[in-house]
């Protein structure tokens, strides 16, 4: 499965999902609702790269997050400079792609299935309103087993109609719809039959 | 008719987790740049999951896609995914992809028999539009620190793309209802089973396989 996680054997990779999770939702949560002057502004960015090179990540990882955060840059400094003076568009938009960088580090460093199970976890007390943490679980694992089903799906449905010299557009889109949902019923169909109601 | 359900059945369960799947494939076509604003085709994913699931499955649907996105799969269009889309200036407009599927289904499987167009993409305006933008907007402005009008009429050049996804999913709506039958369910045996025998009902479901 492709995912955006960096192996690593950093402290920050070895830390378990949860604590990671609830340390990021504190530290944004403090980066947004301080007042910022220039100092705390500036403390809050070295903040983001010192984690980053606390998690052994090359200097690139970051820059190239920076590069994906670049339209949230644009957007920002470009609105604000409309509406606010120049040192506020600055940091907002500092403020803000700071706590961009900070989460994408999360990602950086934990595999999909560990914060699955954290999630999992964080949803335990949830069972005392009639949710079933095990079928939220089974639902997520699925439709991760159904990405690559459905692409694979989209990509035989477009040669097909290409071999046809159908013009392509949203009517492709159909037949991937019904062979989807068919798929789907069909291993319905299959874990009903194992005893998974 | 919400069919609000004490809770979901092992094939709701794959109808919803099919649709995440499809929803991220949808983020695999585009961004079409239509004039200066680059429309994807994600949120059609997301509209339809509503109209094709209605409230419950679409909403559970559109949770089910974000989860995976939040724990780190690109699934966004143009690859995008992570922690991080949810603390950005987006944010609210990905939150509320959630009670915009809902309200689309509650809308679009109002009323008795037969789907109706006009109610499907009623649907598709207030809960994809209107429902998501009253978060997005907000959120937007809050993050970004910008006064909400300015955000609201930011947003007026993303209407019409957002009415042509919903003509759009309209139609592939009304087709589904025609092509594939069983996934609208107890609604459209309701339907059926007004007229027919349950034999009879039996053997349409069996010939639309």
């Amino acid at each position: 499965m492709i995912a955006l996680y960096l192996p690593g054997r950093s402290i920050l990779h070895r830390a378990p999902a949860g604590v990671k999770l609830l340390a990021l939702l504190a530290l944004a949560l403090l980066i947004s609702l301080w007042p910022h002057t220039g100092v705390t502004i500036a403390l809050a960015g070295l903040v983001v790269v010192a984690l980053y090179a606390f998690a052994l990540l090359p200097p690139v990882v970051l820059l190239r997050q920076l590069w994906l955060a670049k339209w949230i840059v644009v957007l920002m400094v470009v609105t604000q400079l409309v509406f606010l003076t120049p040192w506020d568009a600055l940091v907002n938009t500092v403020r803000v792609v700071s706590i961009v960088l900070l989460a994408a580090l999360l990602t950086l460093t934990t595999r999909s299935e560990e914060l699955l199970a954290a999630l999992e976890t964080g949803m335990r007390p949830l069972a005392r309103l009639g949710a079933d943490p095990r079928r939220i679980g089974l639902t997520l694992s699925l439709a991760i087993s159904m990405l690559p089903v459905v692409a694979g799906i989209a990509e035989r449905v477009r040669d097909a109609q290409r071999a046809r010299g159908v013009r392509l557009g949203f009517r492709i889109v159909v037949p991937v719809l019904v062979l989807a949902l068919r798929h789907a019923d069909d291993v319905a169909d299959a874990l009903s039959a194992r005893g998974a109601d | 008719m919400t069919d609000a359900p004490r809770r979901f059945d092992t094939r709701d369960i794959a109808r919803i987790a099919v649709f995440a799947a499809i929803i991220a494939a949808l983020g695999l076509i585009g961004p079409i740049p239509v004039g200066p604003v680059p429309i994807t085709a994600q949120t059609l994913g997301v509209i339809l999951a509503g109209m094709v699931l209605g409230a419950w499955r679409g909403a559970a649907a559109v949770a089910v896609f974000l989860a995976l996105v939040a724990v780190g799969l690109p699934l966004l269009s143009g690859g995008h995914g992570g922690a991080g889309v949810f603390v950005g200036v987006t944010a609210g407009y990905l939150f509320g992809w959630i009670p915009g599927a809902f309200v689309t289904g509650l809308i679009a499987h109002s009323g008795r028999g037969r789907l109706s167009w006009w109610r499907v993409a009623l649907g598709g305006v207030v809960g994809g539009i209107l429902v998501v933008y009253a978060l997005g907007i907000p959120v937007a402005s809050l993050v970004a620190k910008l006064p909400l009008d300015a955000v609201m009429i930011g947003n007026l050049a993303f209407i019409p793309g957002d009415l042509a996804k919903i003509a759009i999913a309209t139609a592939l709506t009304m087709t589904l209802w025609k092509a594939y039958p069983p996934v609208f369910g107890a609604r459209r045996e309701r339907a059926l089973a007004a007229r027919t025998a349950p034999a009879a009902a039996d053997a349409t479901d069996a010939s639309a396989r």
